[in-house]
């Protein structure tokens, strides 16, 4: 059987309400995601949790580095050190996909499993159709929020053989 | 009461601990562990009341820090905070002997619906 793509199971309207819901009650009562595209600078960060079940794949969090630590102090509201440590960032933005990833988790075919929230350099779109991607600006920053599908192992090119030997 | 507050996220239990008391459980005593193991070790070194943890976490899951504390004779009450809410959880939360499970996002309501009564 094969496995679904991600815009069979939910759209962004559903990515929306979540993150809606994530930012009101982590970011402030106030805070809203205003569904506008805007651009991502040159130097983003990005966090991620991996599901893996009926549908696999990972919910990634992308924003530019200054809107990582702007949602870090808000995060921390009055906690917050003068000057933020990365490690805080880092915690603050993988905190935020996490709580994203298990209600998108939640909505999607089961079982599942959720992985701990990563941070890096965005993880590749490595299949555009199995992707649901939401634009949106906050506090007039853009970020995006993409349920991105993973490759099933067995839909993998065969590999390459020579002489009977893996290359 | 003394509420033992176990997340791997150091931001997420400052929020735990600032929606506490949004809910009007202030002046109860706070300690913090970062993960299911250092979760287990408090429980036993500082003697709690109520644990309000995460579920994945590494080290030890927040269910296994659960199951070895049932295991090892402790009924401290337990109660989950997790971005995982779905159906299965809970029953899997409340086999193993949670009194509750919260899951994230929550606010001080959520709380209040969670803790009235555990908390005093």
């Amino acid at each position: 059987m094969t496995a679904p793509v991600i815009t069979q199971l939910l759209d962004e309207a559903t990515v929306q309400e979540i993150a809606d819901q994530a930012w009101s009650a982590l970011v402030g009562e106030d805070e809203v995601l205003v569904p506008v595209p805007g651009e991502l600078g040159p130097d983003t960060r990005s966090s991620w949790v991996e599901i893996v079940g009926p549908w696999s794949g990972t919910v990634v969090l992308t924003c530019d580095r200054d809107t990582a630590e702007e949602l870090t102090r808000a995060l921390l509201r009055e906690h917050a050190p003068a000057e933020l440590e990365p490690e805080d960032v880092d915690d603050a933005l993988g905190e935020l996909a996490n709580v994203v990833g298990g209600n998108v988790k939640a909505v999607l075919p089961g079982p599942s499993f959720l992985g701990l929230p990563e941070v890096g350099p965005a993880p590749r779109v490595t299949s555009p159709a199995d992707t649901c991607r939401v634009d949106a600006l906050w506090r007039g920053r853009p970020l995006t929020i993409s349920v991105q599908g993973t490759p099933a192992p067995d839909a993998d090119p065969a590999p390459s053989y020579e002489n009977g030997v893996p290359l | 009461m003394k509420i033992l507050i176990a997340d791997d996220s150091r931001v997420m239990r400052q929020i735990v601990i600032r929606t506490l008391r949004q809910a009007g459980y202030d002046d109860h005593d706070i300690v913090e562990a970062e993960d299911g193991r250092d979760a287990f070790d408090k429980v036993k070194a500082e003697d709690p009341d109520l644990v309000l943890s995460d579920w994945n976490m590494p080290n030890m899951t927040g269910l296994e820090c659960l199951q070895a504390l049932r295991s090892s004779g402790s009924g401290v009450p337990f109660g989950f905070v997790t971005s995982e809410g779905s159906v299965e959880m809970r029953e899997k939360a409340a086999d193993a002997g949670a009194l509750f499970l919260i899951a994230k996002p929550f606010n001080e309501d959520t709380f209040k619906d969670a803790l009235d009564g555990v908390i005093v």
